[in-house]
């Protein structure tokens, strides 16, 4: 059953696409509807068990077929297929088997990257400055121009603080050199050669599981409990009310508020602040909001208070509409780090100047330094995105979407906060509690959409960038019904 | 036929220097073209990888150099492979780069035989696996299962947590986020994340301004060479350091979940230690009840003469965790007992719980080692190397000091007689047409691919004979 706004979402997205490639040309095997049968099914059940022999199963939400998942569709292993808008936890950036990026894996390039794997930092590969400079960095945000690669979310994040700490210690030593007594205390993680410096995060941020970005995520316990943490400063994120055309004054109070409290932290907190690091949208979070206001106002003070503002894109890149949710913002001065994972494939940050640079050799350094084969890929994304102009047609897609759902949530007043307006398919809205959240998701599962919560009771949407008006309808279908068997 | 020449029939069989620096001019333009991007400072020359074979890297000057450091340790089996190139185009390996798994939440159907191809090379006594990233990656996540661990077995392992717990922890304090302490040794090298660099104690500039946990540090038996002539002062330097770690067990004030050591102290210098040093750490670790880690990022993979470098040990019982990284090319950890993995799920976790692309990559890596029998040619060569290298140490005394590695394969080592001595002479090696590289302050290490051969360490021992017969 269609509702009236996915029908008009359709026809809109139908104008725009006249005469464009649709995800129908790229993905000609793609499922025009979900199948389910039986989930969780007998094989993936029993496949399961025998894998949890030897590799922890327990987060496991069916064995998936990646041979027959085309398009926005997830296949199982018992022949089940899901429309799929939760995309490897948001990291498929372009469908499944997307046959581009198949042609370039199949590459004597990507062959080279995979079996000669290089220790970037000692021994470059030839490619690397034409895959950067032609990939990543083609679509590196305002004001950055340098990169450097790492291996995923959490140690792209971590580099950062160590690009942090270690141009902070820098500017305050100026031309001198190492101290004896910071070369000693040092081998004893001892003051003042490993200082007592700090990272702020945000309430409800996430950022990260290793033991430095651990210690500025703020999501949940589950994500920290019996891990050591170092003792670092953490700032209330807005809490906004949602639509927030509808409470402009009560949010700019809140986030008048927060801005409050981080420059009173700024002016009282008794150890060093290196940096802050923020997410435009906090996702794991719960998909928190904050207006482009706040992040300028984040830019000002960190800028006074000499602290380095590092933006953590992870979630956010490649999802909002733009390829970086920062650059909503307008900033007068672009952060001094971005961070990014996920949708891009490959990881790392991107910076300007000399922030990334220290003095000295071996300091940002390790074995790999990040890997060619993902930087490869990541190029080949970024190349699809722009060939397609992607982004502008998934903020046309998730512009559409938003008035569906806001239509949806007049007729069940449960589904509630929407958010997400002008950020593409970057979406969410809440349940009236976790257990119905978690609820809705299993009924979508078994009503053919794959789709993820994010912190107390939100549903979040984290398509690809080839989910289109048609996808949308099958999903707010699915809802729809989803919602009818919950609530009506 | 070698194995070498069955897979590389077009491998070089000498090196050959075209420029009279290295890095050559070619280079040298493209390393300031990438520093416009990236920080290219460290760079030797730029390589091009498409014309490296076997044990010959070639650079972008038409430089080509035996490579005995073959990429920080992490080429297991040279350069473009063949059968590893054979793997790089199969139907599995485009799907596990194009459509790449948040492992945890969506497993592929074929990570069962991904993993289990992995498992085939586990340590003797290790069942499960755990999927990372890098070697740093590997230990940090190793130290979050012994933490997760330590208290799980306070707590009971299927019990609650305290409210109190639930609450500090989002402060980043206890009793949630607990005061817990992983133990390493002085030189130890594992790693440069922030719990990783903690417990690296390699060389201050590896760790200078970064925030580091207050966590205790034992001391690395540092032996007598030759080993046959000191065997009583090194079994007392065993037994002190030894006293060290019971000292500190007992001492420190907050808990050790867990002790993080190498089982050939790498980036520290090859410092090696004894079996009965190990076994008798294995001994307090289980005293104390703290998780024995062993870090194999380095020595992993059939370079020490067996498949893993702890292997020799015979540690009993098995350790309680093992890394792995670089020659594997994969990263993660081994371990053994179901209750090292987290009572409830999302806690050892994280978007992509490792990469199907580098597994699978790891079991054809294992699969060549076995089907040519390379843990043993290695260890042949490494003798046959290791006698060559003796003689030299005999004739170049000052410049081969401390010659370690005697029937550890081609994992050898030696020291100079300072820092810019060793330089000079990793420097003048390129030029002889050799890749090599440092460790520690003074020292070179050796450490070529699986596919090195008796005709490649001929070669080596010649170019350094040059270099040392010059100075
Ligand atoms: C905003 C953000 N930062 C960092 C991370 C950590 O990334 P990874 O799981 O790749 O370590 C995540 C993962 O969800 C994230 O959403
Ligand atoms: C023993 C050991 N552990 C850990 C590491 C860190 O590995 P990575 O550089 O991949 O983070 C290294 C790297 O040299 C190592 O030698």
């Amino acid at each position: 059953m269609l509702t009236a706004s996915s029908r008009r979402a359709t026809r809109c997205l139908g104008q725009t696409l006249r005469g464009v490639t649709t995800a129908a040309t790229i993905f000609p095997n793609e499922p025009s509807v979900p199948t389910v049968n039986t989930f969780p099914g007998p094989k993936s059940k029993q496949e399961l068990a025998s894998l949890a022999r030897v590799y922890d199963t327990t987060t496991a939400y069916f064995l998936t077929d990646y041979y027959q998942s085309v398009g926005n569709y997830i296949a199982d292993v018992d022949g089940n297929k899901f429309l799929d808008v939760y995309s490897q936890i948001a990291s498929i950036p372009l469908g499944y088997s997307n046959p581009k990026l198949a042609e370039l894996a199949r590459s004597p390039q990507m062959v080279n990257a995979i079996v000669n794997r290089p220790a970037l930092g000692v021994f470059p590969s030839t490619d690397y400055y034409e895959i950067l400079s032609q990939g990543l960095l083609s679509a590196a945000p305002p004001g950055m121009d340098q990169i450097w690669t790492t291996l995923s979310g959490s140690d792209a994040n971590e580099c950062a603080f160590k690009a942090a700490f270690m141009h902070q210690a820098a500017r305050k030593r100026g031309d001198a050199s190492f101290t004896a007594e910071e070369l000693s205390s040092v081998m004893l993680n001892q003051t003042p050669g490993a200082p007592v410096s700090t990272i702020l995060s945000f309430s409800k941020g996430f950022h990260g599981r290793l033991f430095g970005s651990l210690s500025t995520t703020r999501s949940k316990e589950i994500h920290k409990l019996d891990i050591p943490a170092f003792d670092w400063p953490v700032a209330p994120f807005p809490q906004l009310r949602y639509p927030l055309e509808e409470f402009i004054s009560e949010n700019r109070a809140e986030e008048q508020r927060c801005i409050l409290e981080l420059t009173q932290i700024f002016e009282t907190y008794p150890k060093d602040i290196a940096a802050v690091i923020v997410e435009p949208i906090q996702a794991e979070g719960g998909d928190n909001h904050a207006s482009a206001w706040f992040f300028q106002q984040v830019r000002t003070l960190t800028k006074k208070y000499n602290v380095l503002m590092i933006v953590d894109e992870v979630q956010t890149g490649l999802g909002t509409g733009k390829f970086w949710a920062h650059e909503h913002w307008n900033l007068d001065m672009p952060p001094d780090m971005v961070t990014f994972s996920k949708k891009v494939q490959a990881a790392g940050f991107f910076y300007s100047g000399k922030i990334g640079r220290t003095k000295e050799g071996y300091r940002q350094f390790n074995t790999w330094c990040g890997d060619p084969s993902k930087a490869l890929l990541a190029k080949g994304i970024i190349e699809q995105i722009k060939d397609y102009d992607l982004l502008a047609r998934a903020a046309v897609t998730g512009r559409n979407l938003y008035d569906s759902l806001a239509e949806i949530s007049v007729r069940f007043p449960q589904v509630s906060n929407l958010r997400g307006k002008n950020r593409a398919t970057f979406l969410a809205f809440d349940l009236p509690s976790g257990k119905e959240r978690d609820a809705f998701l299993v009924k979508c599962r078994h009503a053919g959409v794959n789709a993820g919560g994010s912190g107390a009771r939100a549903v979040r949407l984290r398509p690809g960038l080839w989910f289109e008006g048609k996808h949308a309808e099958v999903m707010l279908a699915v809802f729809e019904g989803v919602l009818k068997d919950m609530y009506k | 036929m070698t194995v070498s020449e069955q897979y590389f029939p077009q491998e070089p069989t000498a090196p050959k220097v075209v420029t009279s620096t290295i890095p050559g001019p070619e280079s040298q333009r493209k390393i300031k073209e990438l520093g416009q991007v990236f920080d290219e400072r460290h760079a030797y020359f730029v390589a091009d990888y498409t014309k490296s074979t076997g044990n010959y890297i070639v650079d972008v000057d038409g430089n080509v150099l035996l490579d005995v450091y073959a990429q920080i340790a992490s080429i297991p089996l040279g350069y473009n492979n063949p059968a590893l190139r054979e793997v790089a185009k199969s139907d599995r390996m485009i799907r596990a780069i194009i459509d790449r798994p948040a492992q945890g939440n969506f497993p592929g159907a074929d990570l069962a035989e991904i993993a289990g191809d992995v498992l085939k090379a586990a340590p003797k006594g290790q069942k499960f696996l755990w999927s990372g990233l890098c070697g740093a990656d590997a230990n940090e996540l190793a130290f979050k299962a012994a933490f997760m661990y330590y208290q799980s077995q306070k707590r009971g392992y299927n019990a609650e947590f305290s409210k109190d717990e639930q609450t500090s922890v989002m402060a980043n304090e206890a009793p949630g986020a607990p005061e817990l302490a992983i133990l390493s040794f002085e030189n130890a090298f594992h790693g440069r994340l922030f719990a990783s660099a903690s417990v690296t104690r390699s060389k201050p500039i590896h760790k200078l301004d970064l925030p580091a946990f207050k966590w205790p540090k034992a001391q690395f038996p540092a032996y007598q060479y030759p080993l046959g002539d000191h065997e009583d002062a090194n079994k007392k330097e065993d037994a002190r350091c030894l006293a060290i770690v019971e000292d500190i067990f007992q001492n420190w004030h907050a808990p050790i979940a867990g002790v993080i050591i190498e089982p050939i102290q790498s980036e520290g210098g090859d410092n090696h230690a004894s079996a009965s040093f190990f076994q008798g750490l294995r001994d307090i670790t289980l005293k104390y009840k703290s998780l024995l880690i062993i870090d194999e990022v380095q020595t992993g993979v059939g370079a020490t003469g067996a498949f893993w470098g702890h292997e020799k040990f015979n540690l009993s019982p098995a350790a309680d965790i093992v890394t792995f990284s670089k020659k594997f090319q994969s990263a993660g950890y081994f371990y053994n007992n179901p209750q090292i993995t987290p009572n409830q799920p999302y806690r050892q976790f994280n978007t992509w719980c490792g990469d199907p692309a580098r597994m699978i990559l790891a079991g054809a890596i294992a699969k060549e080692i076995v089907k040519n029998d390379l843990v043993r040619k290695t260890s042949d060569v490494g003798d046959y190397l290791y006698a060559e290298l003796a003689k030299l140490a005999a004739k170049y005394p000052k410049d081969m000091q401390n010659l370690r590695g005697e029937k550890c394969a081609t994992f050898i080592a030696w020291t100079l007689e300072s820092g810019a001595k060793r330089n000079q002479f990793l420097a003048d090696m390129k030029m002889a047409g050799v890749n090599i590289g440092g460790c520690a302050e003074a020292s070179v290490r050796l450490r070529p691919t699986l596919t090195f051969e008796e005709k490649h360490a001929d070669i080596l021992v010649k170019a350094i004979d040059a270099v040392l017969s010059k100075k």
